[in-house]
């Protein structure tokens, strides 16, 4: 086995256990909240009623259909039964819906939104902070305060003042959800149009938030390369400068790309707080109600998905890393 | 006599501080040197070595500026040439440069052979990648240094290693000149001989014709150089042959400074080593008269104000009020 492939072995048993604890804290972290989520639900479901008997067999009934009647270990084993036959249970606050079901609906949405929301932003803000860090003068001395302001604001106060300014004031977008709600989801030009409308706010907010962070990166990297001493070496041996631009920028990118790797791998959870201020109905809005309904199989499904994505990202980041870059490529093998 | 093959004269050069102040790092340097001869440059730090070494690229980068002055490579003046025509026709072709930390010289990210692809698309573009190929290790054969170290990153090889490596790239075109600014400084001393035997044999081989060899290793200068000049505060203070400088100096800089070369010698234990009291002048405000007057113990008041007169003594120069059989009278003097 070549040196290699031990690493891969090596880095992906790590990565596993690493996902056989993040299981077992996403299945006990939120039974253990305070409070009994089948007393929420038959206390809403018991309005109304007086038999004080009828009202406990529901609630037995209830207890013992989601299978919290039982010990918890005893719980947590049937979990992982079900697991291995890719099912997470089923939802409590929207029973008898399948938790699969509810994430499989949700999905498209959540990456819908983010994904070219975070390329856009990327791309962008990578851009942007090139140019400054080249051009210096006055387009850095205005992309660079600029760029910092942005990033400083709490994203949920962005999206919250974009909301009221474009949706509310100015009524240029609608103010929540992701089509218009008397709509039924079907491929019509109508439905596609409603779509888009619901879709640029908050895929805006998370462009403007994403070129902001980029693209301070990016100027202080691409800085930094330009001075290396590299760059004075390669010009005095008359190598032109779109050449040498070339080096620069190609070494300023590859922090760059493990950010990109990181956020595209985080986007799921990453979107919670931008799906909850638009009501978005992806992954985060989910989650949100869940955690209120004390939804456990929900919880659990959703940051499940989350930890998944978030390991296979830093997995693949880990593993094509070495092959752009020789200096992490030699320090792999020292680990051995 | 031969022909000079590098000629200084006048040659003034500055670096602009945020203050939009002046100061000149090199301040009126004049010299030649001869097709075939090695020169070497010395003095304390700060007094503008390295810079006269930037200065003689031709190539000027802020905070860095030209002042003044000719610089002459076989009789044409590449001060009068155009950045493009200098960076096509001189970079690398006419004059070359051994940056001072060749550690960092070379992109982290480019292998050794795409970098030397590079210089040769830049200067001899009629090569195709197999003949780069077959020049490169040809000449690194003959060079010594292995082959293999062409398909190396730079973070593979040593830090002896990548410095040899970079000599021999700045090399690979055949330069008249090559300007070494303290290629050894920051190596042990098996890896300093063998760059010392690497620029001996590229004289010896003539893949260069002339070699500029900056340090403040003075002892080092009568093994490599013919000539030896002492610069003090952006000036000239010295010049004549390497015996001379060491052995025979004139000007009260360089006897100072070689009285503070340690020699071992019996008996040495117990003495302490002669150091220059003071540090060289602040460049912002060069005093009037002689730069040297400050730390000089046989300054006159004479000296402080004034021109100083340049004068020589057969083939030595040297910048200074008194002649040289008052000079030496003095030394005589406190010798005993």
């Amino acid at each position: 086995m070549n040196a290699y492939s031990r690493y891969f072995f090596k880095k992906l048993f790590w990565y596993l256990m690493t996902l056989v604890i993040a299981i077992a804290l996403n299945f006990f972290l939120p039974r253990m909240i305070e409070g009994n989520p089948v007393s929420l639900i038959v206390s809403q479901m018991s309005k109304g009623m007086t038999d004080s008997d009828t009202i406990k067999r529901v609630y037995e009934t209830f207890m013992k259909e989601f299978g919290i009647d039982k010990p918890m270990w005893e719980q947590f084993v049937i979990y992982i039964k079900n697991l291995f036959i890719g099912d997470l249970g089923t939802s409590f606050g929207l029973y008898p819906k399948k938790v699969t079901d509810i994430l499989t609906s949700a999905i498209p949405w959540t990456i819908g939104l983010q994904l070219p929301a975070i390329l856009v932003g990327w791309i962008l803000g990578n851009l942007l902070g090139a140019v400054a860090a080249y051009k210096k003068g006055v387009f850095d001395k205005v992309i660079f305060p600029v760029a910092l302001f942005i990033n400083s604001i709490p994203f949920f106060t962005l999206a919250i003042i974009m909301l009221y300014l474009f949706a509310l004031t100015l009524g240029w977008f609608p103010l929540s959800g992701g089509y218009d709600f008397q709509m039924v989801p079907r491929l019509s030009l109508d439905f596609i149009g409603s779509v888009i409308r619901h879709h640029t706010l908050p895929f805006l907010s998370i462009v403007l938030v994403t070129i902001g962070g980029q693209a301070i990166g990016m100027r202080e990297m691409s800085i930094y390369e330009l001075n290396a001493d590299y760059v004075l070496y390669a010009k005095l041996l008359g190598i032109r400068d779109s050449k040498i631009s070339r080096y620069v920028f190609r070494n300023a990118m590859l922090p760059q790309i493990t950010g990109l790797a990181l956020s595209i791998g985080t986007m799921v959870g990453g979107s919670l707080i931008c799906e909850i201020v638009f009501s978005y109905p992806g992954l985060g809005t989910w989650m949100f109600t869940a955690i209120r309904q004390l939804d456990y199989p929900l919880i659990s499904g959703c940051t499940l998905l989350i930890a998944v994505t978030v390991l296979l990202a830093n997995f693949t980041i880990d593993m094509i890393y070495g092959l752009i870059d020789p200096r992490i490529k030699a320090a792999q093998m020292e680990e051995e | 006599m031969s022909a000079n093959i590098l000629e200084v004269s006048g040659l003034k050069t500055y670096y602009k501080t945020r203050l939009k102040e002046k100061v000149f790092a090199v301040d009126g340097v004049d010299f030649d040197l001869e097709e075939g001869k090695t020169l070497g440059i010395a003095g304390e730090s700060g007094c503008g070595k390295s810079t006269l070494a930037l200065s003689l690229m031709g190539f000027y980068f802020p905070p860095l500026h030209y002042g003044s002055g000719s610089i002459r490579i076989h009789g044409n003046d590449i001060m009068k040439l155009s950045k493009e025509q200098l960076r096509s026709k001189v970079s690398g072709r006419e004059i070359a440069y051994i940056p001072q930390a060749a550690m960092n010289a070379l992109n982290p990210t480019l292998r050794i052979i795409r970098f030397i692809e590079d210089i040769m698309k830049e200067h001899r573009p009629e090569l195709s990648k197999k003949q780069v190929w077959e020049l490169a290790s040809e000449r690194f054969k003959t060079l010594n240094l292995p082959e293999k170290v062409l398909r190396s990153y730079p973070n593979e090889l040593s830090g002896g290693m990548k410095q040899r490596t970079v000599i021999a790239i700045s090399t690979i075109l055949n330069p008249k000149v090559l300007i070494a600014d303290e290629p050894t400084s920051a190596l042990d001393v098996t890896s300093q001989k063998a760059v010392i035997k690497l620029l001996k044999d590229l004289l010896n081989k003539k893949y260069i014709r002339s070699l500029v060899f900056i340090t403040h290793e003075l002892p080092l200068l009568y093994h490599v150089t013919d000539d030896i000049m002492v610069m003090y505060a952006g000036e000239i203070v010295e010049r004549g042959t390497a015996e001379q400088m060491i052995f025979d100096p004139v000007h009260p800089y360089t006897k100072k400074l070689m009285g503070s070369i340690l020699v071992p010698e019996e008996g040495m234990k117990g003495q302490k080593l002669a150091a220059i009291p003071g540090a060289p002048p602040n460049l912002k405000q060069v005093p009037p008269g002689c730069r040297f007057a400050e730390r000089c113990s046989y300054a006159r008041d004479e000296c402080k104000v004034g021109k100083v007169p340049v004068q020589t003594n057969g083939g030595n120069m040297y910048r200074c009020h008194f002649d040289t059989d008052t000079l030496k009278e003095w030394y005589a003097n406190e010798q005993s």
